[in-house]
């Protein structure tokens, strides 16, 4: 009893300098709110959190909050922060939601929604503008009620990227528009100058696509209602068979296990001709100092199939993890790192090519930066976002199985490029393996 | 004063029940603190690895965590997966060839090199060197070599006017270049373990066989060769085991593919578990693998026994 009351003696004695040191704390912090406060963050390696680093101390200086910014390797990243989300520790803050596990990292609720931000002035002025992401980029950062999981630094719009369009025009011919035309071009131009006609890395799962749905295929029959794996029909089958062929025929010998940055080496030092891939690694053709092709690069839209014209378009999005403890600190670095002054400034400073703001993409500078050899890349770059948010035909991408699902196309691929099984067999064979996988995550399918 | 008296006492003469009780719970309590951070290290996890191949657990549904409802369903699904039955295949096939090719070359080359001159002490030096690798640096080594573009190999073969494919992404091939990097990586362990053997081998007794007149192959197969069955046994096995491990060569040089030709159960578990989340099946896939570890060294070790005591 004696220690309580001396306690609270003590309480009420020191109560009136601690109410007159609180406004003094605050006045020390520089009417800094979140002063001494450091979030964790981090994302796969990119080049636009590359660039943002210079300017942390910026932000710092802003807000007093101190950002620890950590980059991976993109299948690092994703596999750690798999596994750091599904414990809904408080370890990180802020991190990139990957485009292909948005349905998984949000369906299963590891993210936090941003509407209540959003709709509080206090946290969010109006000026900062949501909206003003594209909506193609942005759906994937949604879950089916409509709210917001993340905003969306980067997002990828499949072109098609020839580094020797030279090759291309002297044989009389010009950027293919359609599959028919891609065969013709890489029949005149394969072996030319040493020059492979075609080139793709080992991600089939998101190169095949645009070809399958142009031959009115689909990966799932209705997602992400309805994930029926449906990549075995006879169009999928006929269309699996012919990009083996594509990559078999044209394709530089040990393509199947490029990655990303071999498949952009090839077409950089002039080994590999065409490929149908992201912009992101298209504009270093040009831009890169090492590149032998800069000037002989050229660009254009996806070829369309008998069905349509179905360029893949990805996004990836700054969100807060559920389980992180300082939410309004991670809110406020999202604010700033994803303003459009930032962006702005960064696309200003740095040439930035993967913007998601469409004020930006619109601007002067934007187009100045992306007009390559003559082309405007910003209008074909805004043309395929919308066009994958219009139709939403990318939504079988973000479906929460979609890693297994794209896992069984690869080795379908692979095996039919290798000749281990003929298309039908090693399809069905995907397929079946599929259905099983889903079963196994507890999903009910057709049938 | 009684452990002072025992100490005393010669080592021959056996100690008094009561005291030889005395001293085994002192042998206890100095090694308790050992296995108990053993059991904690080794062993919980271990059982948690087990409680998970009991559960369907998906990390993206959390409520499977701990839902023993369907203990045996992972198990289940083992049995209808053809694709862990070809892993398995593949497995066996690299694990024989690899463990069988270090094995041979490993006592070649040790068998070569026990001779005491400045070169051959130079040169067992240099052959350690893929060992004490880090296997990464192994696999990106073997990745360049194997890379027709930058591949010195294929530059060679080119110069030559011969067309050879790419190794890795050849289906005929996939598994050989694997095997080749294996055996490149770790031979030397058993040329290690050989050559420490050798150089204890009794100069006496392959005198004694020459004076029997035994000829150079009689001496290998009949003295040296006997002298080493428990070496390359214990070689043998613990390579066995590592095959198993194999990780880095098959996902940087292969991803398992092409297809899954070149897909061990290991690298199976590991996509089942941090790229679809499939942590109770991709257990139950470990549990099984370990089972089969465990069970394959017992019968190795019945079978061959461990070696020839010629002292």
């Amino acid at each position: 009893m004696s220690t309580l009351r001396r306690r609270t003696v003590l309480g009420g004695a020191l109560a009136p300098f601690a109410m007159g040191a609180a406004p003094a704390v605050h006045a020390q912090s520089g009417g800094k709110p979140y002063n001494g406060t450091t979030i964790n963050c981090s994302c796969f390696q990119t080049t636009y959190y590359e660039y943002l680093k210079n300017y942390f101390p910026e932000f710092q200086e802003k807000t007093g909050i101190r950002v620890n910014f950590t980059m991976q390797a993109f299948p690092v990243y994703n596999q750690r922060t798999d596994l750091e989300l599904s414990t809904k520790g408080s370890a990180i803050d802020a991190c990139n939601i990957t485009f292909i596990y948005s349905g998984r990292w949000i369906g299963a609720g590891w993210f936090t929604p941003l509407d209540p931000f959003l709709k509080d002035s206090k946290h969010t002025p109006a000026d900062w503008d949501p909206d003003d992401f594209v909506s193609g980029a942005q759906s994937q950062m949604k879950n089916a009620k409509g709210e917001t999981f993340a905003f969306t630094h980067e997002a990828g719009a499949m072109l098609n990227i020839a580094s020797r369009y030279d090759l291309i025009e002297k044989a009389g011919l010009k950027m293919p528009e359609t599959f028919d035309d891609l065969i013709k071009v890489c029949d005149a131009v394969d072996g030319k100058d040493n020059v492979k006609a075609f080139v793709a890395d080992k991600l089939h799962h998101w190169n095949w696509i645009p070809y399958l749905m142009g031959n009115g295929g689909n990966v799932f029959k209705d997602p992400p209602a309805n994930l029926t794996p449906t990549f075995a029909s006879p169009e999928g089958i006929a269309s699996a068979d012919w990009y083996a062929n594509l990559l078999m025929k044209y394709g530089p010998d040990g393509q199947l296990s490029y990655s990303d940055d071999q498949a952009m080496r090839a077409q950089m030092s002039g080994r590999a001709n065409m490929r149908t891939q992201a912009i992101t690694w298209g504009v270093p053709l040009v831009k890169d100092p090492e590149s032998k092709v800069a000037k002989t690069t050229r660009f254009g839209l996806m070829p369309a199939g008998p069905k349509g014209n179905f360029p893949g378009s990805n996004s990836h999005g700054l969100g807060i993890p559920a389980g992180s403890r300082k939410k309004e600190a991670a809110w406020e670095f999202i604010k700033w790192a994803l303003s459009k002054e930032m962006i702005a400034r960064i696309v200003d400073k740095h040439g930035y090519p993967s913007v998601c703001r469409t004020s930006v993409i619109k601007s002067p500078k934007f187009k100045e930066v992306m007009t390559l050899n003559g082309q405007d890349l910003a209008a074909m770059y805004l043309e395929v976002l919308q066009l994958g948010g219009q139709t939403g035909y990318m939504k079988y991408r973000t479906v929460p199985v979609y890693p297994q699902v794209g896992d069984k196309i690869n080795r379908a691929i692979d095996k039919i490029a290798t000749k281990q099984q003929a298309a039908p067999e090693a399809m069905k064979q995907a397929q079946a393996e599929a259905i099983q996988d889903l079963k196994k995550a507890g999903f009910k399918v057709d049938g | 004063m009684r452990g002072a008296t025992d100490v005393r006492r010669p080592l021959t003469q056996p100690l008094p029940l009561a005291g030889e009780r005395r001293r085994n719970r002192f042998f206890i309590l100095c090694v308790a603190p050992s296995l108990a951070v053993l059991a904690i290290i080794t062993l919980l996890p271990a059982l948690y690895l087990l409680a998970t191949s009991f559960t369907p657990l998906n990390l993206t549904r959390p409520e499977t965590a701990w839902d023993f409802s369907d203990p045996l369903i992972s198990y289940r699904q083992l049995l209808t997966d053809d694709r862990l039955g070809n892993s398995i295949w593949v497995q066996v096939k690299l694990s024989f060839w690899t463990v069988t090719l270090q094995l041979l070359i490993g006592v070649a080359l040790a068998l070569l090199l026990n001779v005491k001159t400045r070169l051959l002490e130079a040169l067992r030096t240099v052959y350690l060197i893929p060992m004490v690798l880090p296997p990464i640096v192994v696999a990106i080594i073997w990745k360049v070599i194997y890379t027709p573009d930058i591949s010195p190999m294929h530059g060679i073969f080119r110069s030559l006017g011969w067309t050879v494919p790419a190794l890795i992404t050849d289906p005929h091939w996939a598994l050989t270049s694997i095997i080749i990097a294996d055996t490149w990586e770790w031979f030397p362990f058993t040329m290690l373990m050989v050559l420490a053997a050798l150089q204890m081998l009794p100069q006496e007794l392959l005198d004694a066989a020459k004076v029997d007149g035994a000829s150079p192959w009689q001496l290998t197969r009949h003295v040296t060769l006997p002298f080493i069955q428990g070496v390359l046994l214990v070689a043998g096995l613990f390579r066995s085991i590592d095959s198993i491990k194999a990780f880095p060569l098959i996902y940087i040089l292969t991803d398992g593919g092409p297809g899954s030709l070149t897909e061990v159960t290991n690298y199976y578990s590991f996509l089942q578990a941090f790229n679809f989340s499939y942590l109770g099946f991709s257990s139950a896939i470990t549990v099984v693998l370990l089972a089969a570890t465990i069970v394959l060294s017992w019968v190795i070790i019945r079978a061959v026994g461990w070696g020839v005591r010629v002292d």
